[in-house]
Order: structure tokens, then C-alpha cells, then sequence
């Protein structure tokens, strides 16, 4: 094919122009990741890394979150991409890692792969061949968030018990606030919400049964939590189904909300487009006075290595640099967030009372073991909650959509 | 005439209306370039607090606007214009010429336009690698001039086909070329669907973000939009510096379209002398 | 096309039109059709993660026509993007011929008018899905203030299931009116002044006009109007992807191919998976679908303009 030819005497004459270029610039690898909103934070991270390492200077990339996944596979399908990346955690880990685009790391090419606890590591295990395949870089913790004034204003405590939470968030309403800042509106927030509130009642046993095939979504334990979610549509937004996520942000920073539901990854945000809010971040209601308060968690993404990079030893450096603690206590200084780094310090109180609730968590179900096939369990569950909490469907019927659905790749729900 | 008066009234109130359901979203964009998250959110149809320029300081302060909207101009000027000459031309062919192929070529074209070329970013960006065309504006035009050819192909190829034949038979009858009879005779009736067909490629070259997000990371060859997505972070948008920025980016175009409008009409008038 | 006197010769001719279309074929050849193609071959394999592994034949068409839920999600989608097809062509298109025929009465004003119409076109979508969000907003939106000052209560019009796509429908018909209007008044106007006042003479109204004369002289335009509001249906993406989010809120109610294709292919960021194999079966089949019904309806449409 003659353009076949012409494309390679272009190709060959870029490559010559493209070394060049490589060579003035010996040393640079590039980070790529979808943290637009991290860039000062990653340059003075950086700028360390090179103090430490002299010669090598990482340039910060940053793409469109939403079409970050997009413009990755099209860069590493074609050879390209950053030569450090963020990657996501679990399925979305995986879809990359399957298909070799990414460098395996192991405990002589990253020793400080021991610094990490045991299911951050999971979280960036290609399951099929058990090897780890990026460093996780923080944990997030789903919860409640407590305007404090408002709630010292109506003359509310912080509840603890379902019955109680039900009892504060009439107590705000009939003085005029919205109790609760979040709608239905945005689809992925409704695995959230869902998630918050139901662990709590169905309790690590319950994933223990789902995870050893011993019951499915099915179960009544999971269709009578799914229910209690109903009882929460009185205290939120007039509208809710209609109110997004953005909104719901903007109703608890405005004070108009008292609760907003959510997860460890707003601290930053909300202090930074409200940097007066005093808010407390709370563990959800236990179903009964004394039972456990299980915060959900689960692995946000990790530091992988572009396994087509032509610098992977200045990359592996950087990834083993950002695997030590230094980096760890820096990363939660600056960002605001967990570090699941052994022995990091936190030193911002509400981060650190987020680590604390963390002793008592449960993973964020559908995520951590229901996102690495089609469909996964956060879509089923994220459109089917925003139609039972519509009123276009009873639990019961949510829990029989999950398990058919999730049944098309999991043995145990196939009947 | 007391009927036509009443009914010229009601057409004119028909408009006016129309003409406030245009405006007025295009007012509460403008006023939201002054307010922050919170205000927009809580009261957005209230002015302002006050003529608070943060918004458009941290675009000039955060992001190399004049860089971006030049990109954009080159990029989107170029792809306009290759589109029309390369889309005048097929169009031409298949609308004034009975060939065999014809059919066949206007549903290649057409065809074009009914798969999302998003789906084909993976080969298309491993292609335009080969030619060295990633991370390059040329490689942009090119996208797009393949993207925008179809539906410009299908506008002027329905325009073309209905001028009358007799100017171009006078034409040919004085010995004309070809060349010519396309050039003088029959393009300067065809002016309003250029304008169309400008205009309609125009609009989704100039706001488009995706592509250039694809095969654009050097920040000095950003377009506008592209640029403006630093304001988009994952659990939180600066919605007010990006009305500031979007309104900034509708002014140039606008002023393209109301320039081309007297064009515009000035070609429908030119057209209707039959 | 009429007959030439001094015909050129038949390879000067043939020469000529292939000069005409070659630089356009070439650029659709090299830009479209082969990264297309190439993509295409993907809904025929089986995919680990991101890489291709083998031929698997129809198995990825197989799963998104019969396998739950998939099949639910493709047919729901089809029927949301028959929808919108059908209301945008008597909303957008038909507000816009009624708009066309205001402007060209040529009364006081008119210039400005034609350019208002106009200018939410050159908006971004973006752009366009955030404001109508905030207009259609439950608590602070000015749709349900201006209800509610007529006594009607408040609504959240794209939280609810059954009003959810029509909102997003009334938005793109607000975006993109200007452009069938446009083209419109371009056929309009080109009607031979003689014919419209020979009608008049005659004693025709205005909807007499309308539906006798005008009607069917603007033929091609209806069929460039028709044809691309189809193709554009059936592609719907950015407007909903900015108003409802990929996954259609609520509850699937505005699901359309373009976001099911998109989601499938792309994955959801916060809830999905890549998957090429059955992203591009979709893709195979909206093509399929669009170029078989496109190809009979421009039959239909071009024997009209014909019969004139």
C-alpha cells in the first residue's frame, strides 16, 4: 500500500524529529493522571522527588476525569501514554492490566510495596495472576457529614441510632432546613447513599455469605435494608429526585442543608469552596443502640508504571518514592486525603477522625467485589436506587435485578 | 386591511415571545460569569452581588486563554474551510452530473454521519500516530474535516440539486468551461447553504473538547474548550469560571454568525432571481 | 440534467468528476471509513480487559439483542431514540417552519429576529444542559416559579421518570431550532416572488399558503431537515450525557443508543466497564439500522421533490 509507505517515511522522519526531542530532554518522564484539580499539590511532591533524585523532573499531566479511561486505553493501545499513571482501583484496574499495558510491580522492583496494608494491595491485584500491578495511593472512607452551626443552631445532636437519625432529621425539618443535601439525580451517588446507610444493618456477615455463595442480593437481610432507604425521602431535598450532586454539595456548603452523604474525597473540596464550615464527619446510624457503626471503604486508585515506557527505571523510582511514608504524610498534608501507607501521620483532625471510623468499616460492596464484569453491581444498584427511591420499584424487586444481573458472570447466583 | 394588520400583530408577538425564550437563558449564562458555585447554585437568576471579575481573572491568571482561543480559531477556521471546498466540490459532482457511481457515492458520504467517530478513536488515533499527526493541529483539521465533509456533502448536495439548470445550459451554450460554469455561474446562487454548511460544522468544531482531549497534550496547542476542562474537577466544577469561559468562547462565534447573517440574506435575495 | 450541446469528451468528463470527488473521498476514506472499519472488527471478538484475543463470530451481537439485561437496555434505548426522533421533528422542526414563515413576512424587525433565533446554536452544549438544569431546577428553577405563580405546584421535571426525557427533548429543541428554521427560510425564500402573489391574488390565506404552495416547494429542504434530524436522534449524546449523566437518569428513563453505545464502549468511570467487543456490536447495529432506514426514507423524501 503506497500510503502504508508514505506513513512510514512520515513515521520515520517524526521518530528521528521526536528523539531528538527525547534527547534534549533526558531525565523528564510524565505523570498522567485524572487529578486536574491536584496540581499544586503534585508539583511540590514532584519537586522533592527531584531534590532526591537530581537529573530526573516529572512533568504533570492532567486529563477530563470523565474521559479519563477513554483517553488512556487510546494512548496505551498505541503505544504512548505517560510513563507514571493514576490508575483506578479493582475492575477498573484490571481492564488495563489484562491487557499488559502496565508494568507488574513486585516486592524487588518496589520494596515499598511492604509499606502497604494487605487489601490495598488487593485492590491492585490482577486477580488472574495474583500480581500486583500499581501502588494504591489513598482509601475512602463513605459516611455522614455534619454541618456543625446548623446543628448546634436547631439544638440537634449528632445521632447514632437509626431511630435516632430519623428523630434529628425531623427535629431540623420542623425547623425549616433540609435535613438531608442529597438527591437522586446523579447515578453514581446513589451507590453511595445506598451503600452508607445499608451497611450498617447487613453487617460483615452478610458480605461473608454473598462473597462464600451462601445467599445472594436476594436475601432478605439486603431487600430489608434496601427498604429502610425509603424512610429517608421525607428529610431530603423537596424534589430530590431532580437534585444532582452538585446541587446536593452546594445545599450542605450553604448551610440550607444540615447532612450531607458521602464520602472522605470532599473534605478537600468543601474546605476549599467553604473554608469557614465547621463539619464533623460521622459514622452512619447502627439499626440499633451499641451495634457497630460500619463506615464503607474502598481503594480510590493507585501509581501504575506504563509497561511501553522508555524511561521504567526513573519511573519505578518515582513510584518506590511515592510508596514511603514521607510521601504518604505529605500526600495527606496537601490533598486531604487517606494515605493507606503504614505509620502515616495525619495531622488534620477531621482526616484523622476519618481514619479513626475507619477501625470499623465494611468494604463499599458492589465496588470492591462486584465492578470487574458486566454489569457490574454499582450500575444495577446506582439506576435501580434512583428508581425504588422514585417509587418505580420495591426492594424486593431492586434485589432480585442485582442478583439476575450480577448472575451472568457469578456462578453462586446462578440458579 | 384590518385582518392582515391583526394577523401581522400575532406573528410579531410570535416572535417577540421567541425571541425571549432565546435571550433570556442566553442573559442568566452572562450574568453567571459574575457569581460564584454558591451563587449560581442557591439564586441563579439573581444579579450578581456585584461586578465581581474573579471568574474571568482566574481564566486570564490559570489557564493561557489567548494561546487556547487562537488554537481554536486556526483549527476551526481550517476545517471550515477545507470542509466547503472539498464538500463544494463532491457536492458539484453528485448534484449537477448523472454518473453511475453517484447513488453509491452520496451514501458513502452520508454514511459518515451515522456512527459516532468516537468509536473508532483507538484506530484513528494508532493512524494518525503513523503520520506523525498526534499531538498536532493538522491532525485536528484533518479529524474534523473528515467528520464535518458529510453532512456539508448532504446540505449543498440538496441545495446544488434544486438551482435551475437553464443558467448553467446558457452557460455551457457560450462555450463556458466546466470549471467556470461551477465558479461564476452556479456557486454564487449556492451562498445561503454555504452559509449553512459553514456554520452547521462551525459550531460542533469550535465547542468540541473530546478529540482534542485525545490527541492534544501539549498545552501549547490546546484549543479553548479543551483548556476549559482544568475547571471541571472530579467531585466539584467551578461552574462560575466556566460561564465566564464558555461565554467568552460563544462571543467570537457569534460575531462570525451575525457578520455572516447580512451575507446571508444579501445570498437569499441574489438567489430568488429565477 | 439536461442535454449538453458541445458535449466534452466522455473521459475529459469522467476525468473531471473524479477531480470533484476525490479529495473529499480521500479524506472520509482515510479519517472515517478505515478507523471505522477497523473498529467494527471488534464487535466480532472477544476481548481480555482492553485486548482483543479471538474471533468469537456473533457472540457480542448475540448478548446486546438477547441476553438480559443488555437486550432490556438496547430496546429501551431504541424506543427513547424513536422518541425523540418523533418529537423533535414536531417541536424543533415544526416550531422552526412556523418561525421561517414568520421571518419571511419581512416585518419590522425581522433582521434581528433571524440572527436571535440563531444564536443558541453557537452555544455549547455544555452550556446549554447546565442552564436548562438550573431553569427545570426542583428548588430554585424559574419553570417551576412561573408554575407555581399560576398555581401549578412544583415538579422536578428531570428527576421524574415520565417527564424526565421530554425535558431534555424541549432543551434541544430550544438549542438547535435556529438551524431547521434556517434552512427553511433559505427554501422560502428562494420560491419565486410570482407564485406566492399569484396565490394571494387568488385569495389564499396563510395557512392555504403554508400547506398548498409553500409546503411542498421547500420539499428539498424537508428532506435535508428530516434526514439529518434521523441521523441525529438516533446519535443523540452530548446533551443528555451532559443533562442526565451516562447512565440516563433518572433510572434508565433517558437512556438513548448514544449513551448506552458510549457506556458500553467506554466504560462509566464510577460504575462500569470498558468493553469494546459489545460497545462496538452496538455501534455495528445503530449503523445498520440508520443506513437501511435512511436509505428508504431519502427515496420516499426525493420522489416527492420530484413529482413537483
Amino acid at each position: 500500500m503506497a500510503s502504508n509507505r508514505l506513513g512510514r517515511l512520515v513515521l520515520a522522519a517524526t521518530a528521528a524529529w521526536g528523539m531528538a526531542f527525547s534527547a534534549a530532554h533526558a531525565g523528564d518522564i510524565t505523570f498522567w493522571t485524572w487529578r486536574q484539580e491536584d496540581k499544586v499539590a503534585y508539583t511540590e511532591l514532584f519537586n522533592d522527588f527531584t531534590k532526591a533524585n537530581p537529573g530526573i523532573h516529572v512533568k504533570f499531566e492532567a486529563f477530563d476525569a470523565p474521559n479519563y479511561a477513554t483517553i488512556l486505553s487510546t494512548a496505551l493501545a498505541a503505544g504512548r501514554g505517560g510513563d507514571v499513571l493514576a490508575t483506578r482501583a479493582y475492575g477498573g484496574l484490571e481492564v488495563f492490566a489484562k491487557a499488559g499495558y502496565l508494568l507488574a510491580l513486585d516486592k524487588v522492583s518496589v520494596p515499598e510495596l511492604g509499606n502497604l496494608p494487605e487489601d490495598a494491595l488487593a485492590s491492585e491485584t490482577l486477580r488472574a495472576d495474583g500480581r500486583v500491578y500499581s501502588l494504591s495511593f489513598a482509601s475512602q472512607t463513605l459516611g455522614v457529614f455534619l454541618n456543625k452551626a446548623v446543628f448546634a443552631k436547631a439544638g440537634v445532636a449528632a445521632p447514632a441510632t437509626w431511630d435516632e437519625f430519623l428523630a434529628a432529621c425531623k427535629a431540623l425539618k420542623a425547623k425549616g432546613l433540609i435535613p438531608i443535601a442529597n438527591g437522586t439525580a446523579t447515578a453514581w451517588m446513589d451507590e453511595v447513599f445506598a451503600s452508607v446507610f445499608t451497611n450498617p444493618f447487613l453487617g460483615p456477615q452478610f458480605v461473608s455469605d454473598v462473597l462464600a455463595g451462601k445467599t445472594t442480593f436476594e436475601d432478605k437481610r439486603y431487600t430489608d435494608a434496601l427498604g429502610k432507604l425509603l424512610e429517608l425521602r421525607d428529610y431530603m431535598p423537596p424534589g430530590y429526585t431532580g437534585i444532582d450532586y452538585a446541587t446536593g454539595q452546594q445545599l450542605f456548603l450553604t448551610g440550607r442543608a444540615a447532612m450531607f452523604v458521602g464520602g472522605s474525597f470532599e473534605i478537600a473540596n468543601f474546605r476549599k469552596q467553604n473554608p469557614k464550615l465547621e463539619m464533623e464527619f460521622i459514622a452512619p446510624p447502627a439499626p440499633t443502640a451499641g451495634a457497630p457503626r460500619y463506615v464503607s471503604k474502598f481503594y480510590d486508585g493507585g501509581y501504575a508504571v506504563n509497561a511501553k515506557s522508555p524511561h521504567q527505571a526513573d519511573a519505578l523510582k518515582l513510584v518506590r518514592y511515592m510508596g514511603t511514608k514521607a510521601y504518604g504524610d505529605k500526600f495527606a498534608a496537601l490533598l486531604g486525603n487517606i494515605s493507606p501507607i503504614k505509620g502515616v501521620e495525619i495531622t488534620d483532625p477531621l482526616l484523622a477522625s476519618v481514619a479513626k471510623l475507619n477501625e470499623t468499616s465494611m468494604p463499599y460492596i458492589m465496588a470492591v467485589y462486584f465492578r470487574y464484569d458486566s454489569p457490574t453491581g454499582s450500575e444495577l444498584l446506582s439506576t435501580g436506587v434512583q428508581k425504588m427511591m422514585g417509587g418505580n420499584e420495591t426492594p424486593v424487586a431492586l434485589g432480585e435485578a442485582i442478583t439476575k444481573g450480577i448472575a451472568r458472570y457469578y456462578k453462586p447466583f446462578q440458579k | 386591511m384590518n385582518g392582515e394588520r391583526a394577523k401581522n400583530a400575532a406573528i410579531q408577538a410570535l416572535l417577540v415571545v421567541n425571541g425571549v425564550v432565546m435571550l433570556y437563558p442566553l442573559w442568566v449564562m452572562l450574568i453567571s460569569a459574575f457569581k460564584s458555585n454558591a451563587e449560581i447554585f442557591t439564586s441563579p437568576f439573581a444579579l450578581p452581588a456585584g461586578l465581581d471579575f474573579t471568574n474571568i481573572a482566574r481564566i486570564w491568571n490559570e489557564t493561557s486563554f489567548v494561546r487556547y482561543l487562537g488554537n481554536s480559531m486556526i483549527v476551526t477556521g481550517a476545517s471550515v474551510a477545507v470542509i466547503l471546498v472539498f464538500a463544494t466540490m463532491a457536492a458539484y459532482a453528485i448534484a449537477r452530473y448523472r454518473f453511475r457511481l453517484s447513488a453509491a457515492v452520496f451514501l458513502f458520504f452520508l454514511s459518515g454521519l451515522m456512527v459516532p467517530l468516537k468509536l473508532a478513536i483507538i484506530p484513528l488515533f494508532i493512524q494518525l500516530d503513523m503520520l506523525g499527526l498526534v499531538d498536532n493541529r493538522a491532525g485536528l483539521v484533518l479529524v474534523y474535516t473528515a467528520m464535518g465533509l458529510p453532512s456539508a456533502v448532504f446540505i449543498l448536495t440538496g441545495f446544488l440539486h434544486t438551482l435551475p439548470g437553464e443558467l448553467e445550459e446558457a452557460a455551457r451554450i457560450e462555450g463556458a468551461s466546466e470549471l467556470r460554469i461551477m465558479l461564476s455561474v452556479m456557486l454564487p446562487l449556492a451562498r445561503p447553504a454555504l452559509v449553512i454548511a459553514g456554520i452547521q460544522n462551525a459550531v460542533p468544531i469550535w465547542n468540541d473538547f473530546f478529540f482534542p482531549l485525545v490527541l492534544i497534550t501539549s498545552d501549547n496547542l490546546k484549543t479553548l474548550p479543551q483548556g476549559l476542562t482544568v475547571f471541571m474537577g472530579e467531585y466539584n466544577t467551578d461552574w462560575g469560571v466556566l460561564f465566564a469561559g464558555l461565554s467568552l468562547s460563544a462571543l467570537p462565534i457569534m460575531l462570525v454568525y451575525i457578520a455572516l447573517s447580512r451575507q446571508f440574506i444579501a445570498g437569499l435575495t441574489q438567489g430568488a432571481v429565477k | 440534467m439536461s442535454v449538453k450541446r458541445r458535449r466534452p469528451r466522455r473521459w475529459q468528463r469522467g476525468a473531471w468528476i473524479a477531480l470533484l470527488l476525490a479529495p473529499a473521498l480521500l479524506v472520509m476514506a482515510m479519517f472515517v471509513a478505515i478507523p471505522l472499519l477497523a473498529a467494527f472488527r471488534y464487535a466480532f471478538y472477544a476481548f481480555n480487559g482492553l485486548a482483543a484475543t479471538h474471533f468469537i463470530g456473533l457472540e457480542n451481537f448475540r448478548a446486546v439483542l438477547l441476553e438480559q439485561p443488555f437486550s432490556a437496555w438496547t430496546l429501551r434505548a431504541l424506543e427513547h431514540n424513536v422518541i425523540v426522533f418523533v418529537a423533535l421533528m414536531l417541536l424543533q422542526n415544526g416550531l422552526a417552519y412556523l418561525i421561517a414563515f414568520a421571518l419571511l413576512k419581512a416585518l419590522p424587525g425581522h433582521r434581528v429576529h433571524q440572527v436571535i433565533v440563531f444564536l443558541p446554536v453557537v452555544l455549547s452544549a455544555v452550556i446549554v444542559g447546565f442552564l436548562w438544569k438550573l431553569f427545570l431546577h426542583p428548588l430554585f428553577g424559574l419553570v417551576n416559579q412561573a408554575l407555581m405563580a399560576v398555581g401549578i405546584g412544583a415538579h422536578p421535571w428531570l428527576g421524574d421518570e415520565n417527564t424526565a426525557l421530554g425535558s431534555l427533548i424541549f432543551t434541544n429543541a430550544w438549542h438547535w431550532m435556529g438551524f431547521p428554521a434556517l434552512i427553511f427560510l433559505a427554501a422560502m425564500q428562494r420560491i419565486p416572488r410570482e407564485v406566492m402573489e399569484a396565490a394571494r391574488i387568488d385569495g389564499a390565506t396563510d395557512r392555504a399558503l403554508l400547506r398548498a404552495i409553500i409546503w411542498p416547494l421547500v420539499a428539498p429542504a424537508t428532506t435535508i431537515i428530516v434526514t439529518l434530524t434521523f441521523i441525529g436522534s438516533f446519535n443523540w449524546f452530548e446533551l443528555p450525557y451532559i443533562m442526565a449523566g451516562l447512565d440516563g437518569s433518572p433510572g434508565g428513563a433517558t437512556d438513548v443508543l448514544g449513551l448506552y453505545f458510549y457506556r458500553t464502549a467506554f466504560g462509566n468511570t464510577s460504575a462500569g466497564l470498558q468493553d469494546f467487543g459489545r460497545g462496538s456490536a452496538l455501534a455495528v447495529l445503530m449503523f445498520l439500522f440508520l443506513a437501511v432506514v435512511s436509505a428508504l426514507a431519502l427515496r420516499v423524501l426525493r420522489r416527492r421533490e420530484i413529482e413537483l
